[in-house]
């Protein structure tokens, strides 16, 4: 500005002089924030690109991508992922629609208790999970064939399970994948206005045809979304497949990217294996944005009040029955599986006061060694990722729900992008980028920290994000025409209205980190172990029972997390602000 | 199922695919509720309320919001169940304290605030939905749909999707789901109250004009006077869920028993005053024959129109119901202009004058409440 159209107006320049510079400050921060969240991610998948596509001495090549069709070693891995996926996604769908719909629609006993079921299959971590039934349904040494033996009395090596095959391991997956079809589900059915049902009850259609002609159609998107995440997820872990296939001798495509980085490494290859679980994340998480975000389904809100319940009359038991055994599989047989191998000496005898036994706990807790500095590694890194990704996502959200920003559309997309990059292929791309100059972060906390941060940013950022937009901008308006700075709403207004969505999104990363395996596993060090890489490890060597008391320890601080981030965040729906 | 069903004769067909309503409500559509409550959480929301609507009789349920209204238009549909009391249809028992009907044997048809109209399906699907659900042939129910949605004036609508229609169309097509599959009882949940201002005007001789057509016995629910006196033959006024008043358009607002249903239809002036005789009251220096209503006590309510006030610069001479005071405001409306008008107690005092009559406030003038015009309030 000159000084003459300064001396001009010089009142309305120094009206302008005080918010702008604070802005200039935020913008600052915000162009900062989003030269990070482009390096985050840009930088490992660049060199993914790059190795997938030149040879050793960096010559360009196509060799790497050609053998993914050319090479059964590789093909076949892609074709049993895409099997187990798909039959993942099904089964999902097909299991956690029916309950969502018993839990939200009908008179069943106990809905509440499935719901808390559902929650604790829902933060299991898979990996636990699937050792869990591996002690259950290990073809020789698991429980419910040595039960089978003893009640037929038969022969040694007779057993009725499997569970390292391709169906043990679609099995295992669809036990922790259904949750997330549940919870999509129920949501939609929650939201749902019970004015659509009652409008099918009161022109004569029984409440069967009305779940049937409604209900289902207006839940249908929810269902396929679901089926896609569950597919997704199913696709791009490394824990369940690395426990359950490795010992069956089939590989996923997942285990499959991990062997090419074992002795002798193969990064080329690995690169180029990535490229089609990255692609096929991208293609579907567009497709399941064009499913639910279609407005074709908005409703006028109206006293919509609360969905008549459906009366199942003497079906209700069973109907709670059949829940509670679905429930069984994922929960209830699994965790008395890790009960029992924590607190007896071997697996196989019968639970009784002499088989009882303290020995894995002294083990875990004193004479093995890696347990204390994985669980310090795991502390640390849960709440330097918590904090500063909780911390980056609300800044970020801020920017982008208020539109504060010119390239707010840019940031959304950095800040969501993570989500389509599989935890298998970061671990790689993160060790294509930092094993080698110029920085290296390879063998360092550092390394693991940027993983976490990246693969927990997007869900923390949605989170806060839709906190941000359930606060309505007038309600900033109104503090700022009484002459309060954004930074004073910021502390004022906004503050107290997100602390407890804050809070949630701080749980959930640091529940997430304490959980997350498939890229540690690509980027430990002896001196940089967490706690679900020690599990792998001994999961390798066979010692169940230290297995269960550190996985029984994982989960009892989970949940404790789980129960805080309900209760603050409960504690604060209710104040919520929304103008009617 | 079966058991659900109250004791009406059943007819002796019953098709495998068919409806069950044959089985269920007589064809006279005449309802009745009997002292019917219903509370929530202890606090009652429908308290004990007598009605009797004819046949063919459209009634609107009036009120403010939280007046009980809409629950009971819930309790009329099946959708809550009584606490105590009845709802007979035609005759037949439908809800008491023991067995509830369920909603889809009630041979009702219901238009939602909200419309509720199913977005996956078109205007026709949707209208179509209830024809279908009688088993009836797909000829007749393309013939009645086609039908319909030219008395609805949506014909050239009928391919569209909710999501795709304004919200007129919207409600229209809400009404033409409602209308087509001839109901014995018509339900109509706050039907207008998502439209704007000139819709809404438009939609309530709309709805009129298909009553007139048709004849369906229908509870209308509303909080909107406008829209009760141009629809309702018969108008409802609830207040906590107890109904104040039952009438015809005119004899809620010609003749109010009680100072809700004065105040709430229709602007009032309400004047308490002591009671000299049973037709009379004095307040302010005023006092006051009132030719309608009895008072008892010592204390009464008279009520008394804007309009109905007589203004003049001049005394008018009459032995009661006239009084000196001055003019505190005074607002042009176009067609009239609206006085506040102070007695000398400090009383005050709303009327609507002819155009001709202009005095500034702070003058004097003289005000005439002719004993016809008068009414003594139930407390």
């Amino acid at each position: 500005m000159s000084s003459g159209e300064a001396l001009a107006t010089p009142g309305a320049a120094l009206a302008r002089a005080g918010p702008s510079s604070r802005l200039d400050i935020a913008g600052a921060v915000l162009v900062a924030c989003g030269l990070f969240l482009g390096l985050l991610v840009a930088l490992p998948l660049a060199w993914l690109a790059f190795f997938a596509l030149t040879d050793k001495d960096g010559a360009f090549t196509g060799a790497n991508l050609a053998r993914l069709v050319t090479d059964d070693s590789l093909a076949a891995p892609l074709r049993i992922s895409l099997i187990v996926a798909t039959s993942v996604g099904a089964i999902s769908a097909a299991v956690a629609a029916p309950i969502a719909w018993f839990v939200a629609r009908t008179d069943m006993p106990g809905r509440n208790l499935v719901r808390v079921l559902i929650t604790a299959s829902f933060v299991t971590p898979p990996f636990l999970g699937a050792i869990a039934w591996e002690i259950l349904a290990a073809p020789n040494s698991g429980l419910l064939n040595h039960w089978y033996r003893w009640l037929h009395d038969l022969p040694p090596f007779v057993h009725l399970f499997d569970i390292y095959t391709v169906a043990g391991l679609i099995f295992v997956d669809s036990c922790y994948a259904f949750p997330f079809v549940f919870v999509l589900v129920a949501n939609a059915l929650d939201r749902m206005p019970a004015d659509m049902e009652d409008a099918s009850a009161i022109l004569g259609a029984r409440p069967w045809r009305t779940a049937w002609r409604i209900t289902l159609p207006l839940a249908l998107p929810a269902i396929l979304a679901g089926m896609l995440v569950a597919f997704l997820r199913s696709l791009t872990l490394f824990g369940t497949p690395a426990i359950l296939a490795l010992p069956g001798n089939f590989h996923t495509i997942t285990t499959k990217i991990w062997s090419l980085f074992q002795y002798p490494p193969n990064p080329g290859l690995a690169a180029a294996a990535s490229i089609p679980l990255l692609l096929l994340t991208i293609v579907l998480l567009q497709v399941q944005n064009r499913v639910l975000g279609r407005r074709g389904y908005a409703v006028i809100a109206g006293k919509a009040g609360q969905a008549r319940l459906l009366r199942l009359k003497h079906w209700r038991w069973p109907a709670f029955g059949l829940c509670f055994l679905v429930l069984c599989l994922p929960i209830g047989l699994p965790y008395f599986a890790l009960l029992k191998a924590a607190i007896t000496t071997t697996i196989a005898e019968p639970l009784s006061l002499q088989t009882l036994t303290l020995k894995h706990v002294r083990f875990v807790l004193f004479e093995f060694s890696p347990t204390r500095l994985a669980f310090q590694n795991t502390v640390v890194l849960a709440v330097a990722t918590a904090t500063t990704g909780t911390a980056l996502a609300l800044v970020v959200s801020y920017a982008t729900a208020r539109r504060l920003v010119a390239g707010h559309r840019l940031l959304n997309f950095l800040a969501t992008a993570p989500i389509a990059v599989p935890g298998i292929v970061l671990g790689v791309g993160l060790f294509l980028a930092y094993t080698r100059g110029p920085v290296v972060l390879y063998g360092t906390l550092w390394i693991l920290f940027l993983a976490y941060l990246t693969i927990e940013l997007p869900a923390a950022y949605q989170q806060l994000q839709s906190a941000f937009r359930s606060i309505h901008p007038e309600l900033e308006e109104a503090g700022r025409l009484f002459g309060a700075g954004r930074m004073r709403i910021l502390r004022d207004i906004l503050a107290p209205l997100l602390k407890s969505g804050v809070i949630a999104a701080w749980c959930f990363i640091f529940i997430g980190v304490m959980r997350e395996l498939s890229a540690a596993v690509m980027l430990f060090t002896a001196q940089t172990k967490v706690i679900s890489v020690v599990i792998y490890d001994l999961n390798e060597s066979g010692d169940l029972g230290a297995i269960s008391v550190l996985g029984i320890a994982l989960l009892a601080v989970t949940f404790a997390i789980v129960y805080l981030a309900q209760r603050v965040g409960g504690a604060g729906i209710g104040r919520t602000a929304r103008p009617a | 199922m079966a058991g659900e069903l109250p004791d009406v004769p059943r007819s002796a067909t019953v098709r495998q695919r068919s409806f069950p309503f044959d089985r269920c409500i007589p064809l006279m559509a005449k309802v009745e509720l009997v002292r019917l409550s219903k509370s929530y959480g202890g606090q009652p929301a429908v308290d004990g309320i007598d009605l009797e609507i004819p046949d063919g009789v459209l009634a609107c349920l009036l009120g403010p919001s939280g007046c009980g209204k809409t629950t009971t238009l819930r309790l009329i549909a099946g959708f809550v169940e009584p606490d105590t009391g009845e709802v007979r249809v035609g005759g037949a028992l439908l809800s008491s304290r023991e067995r509830t009907l369920a909603p889809e044997f009630r041979r009702m048809s219901m238009v939602f605030q909200s419309y509720a109209l199913w977005p996956h399906m078109t205007v026709a699907e949707n209208v179509a939905y209830g024809l279908r659900l009688r088993g009836m042939p797909r000829e007749e129910v393309r013939r009645r749909v086609d039908a319909i949605l030219s008395v609805t004036r949506l014909s050239t609508l009928s391919g569209r999707y909710p999501g795709e229609l304004s919200g007129g169309q919207q409600q229209r097509a809400a009404l033409a789901r409602a209308l087509a599959v001839e109901p014995q009882t018509l339900l109509l949940d706050e039907p207008l109250s998502n439209l704007d201002a000139n819709l809404r005007e438009e939609m309530r001789f709309e709805i009129r004009r298909l009553h007139d057509a048709y004849r369906y016995t229908t509870v209308y629910v509303t909080h909107d006077q406008a829209e009760a006196m141009t629809a309702a033959d018969l108008i409802v006024v609830m207040n906590g869920g107890r109904i104040e008043q039952a009438g015809s358009p005119q004899d809620i607002y010609q003749h109010p028993r009680s100072r809700f249903v004065a105040s709430f239809i229709g602007g009032t002036n309400i004047l308490e005053g002591e009671v000299l005789a049973r037709d009379t009251v004095a307040l302010d220096g005023l006092v006051l024959r009132c030719r309608e209503g009895e008072a008892e006590g010592e204390r009464a309510a008279v009520s008394i129109r804007h309009h109905e006030v007589q203004l003049s610069g001049e005394p008018f001479g009459a032995e009661t119901n006239g009084a000196a005071g001055t003019v505190v405001r005074q607002i042009y409306l176009g067609a009239h202009r609206d006085y506040l008008v102070a007695l000398a107690g400090g009383t005050q005092l709303r009327a609507s004058a002819p155009m001709e009559l202009d005095l500034a406030p702070g003058t004097s003038i003289y005000v005439y409440l002719p004993p016809e015009n008068c009414r003594l309030l139930a407390a």
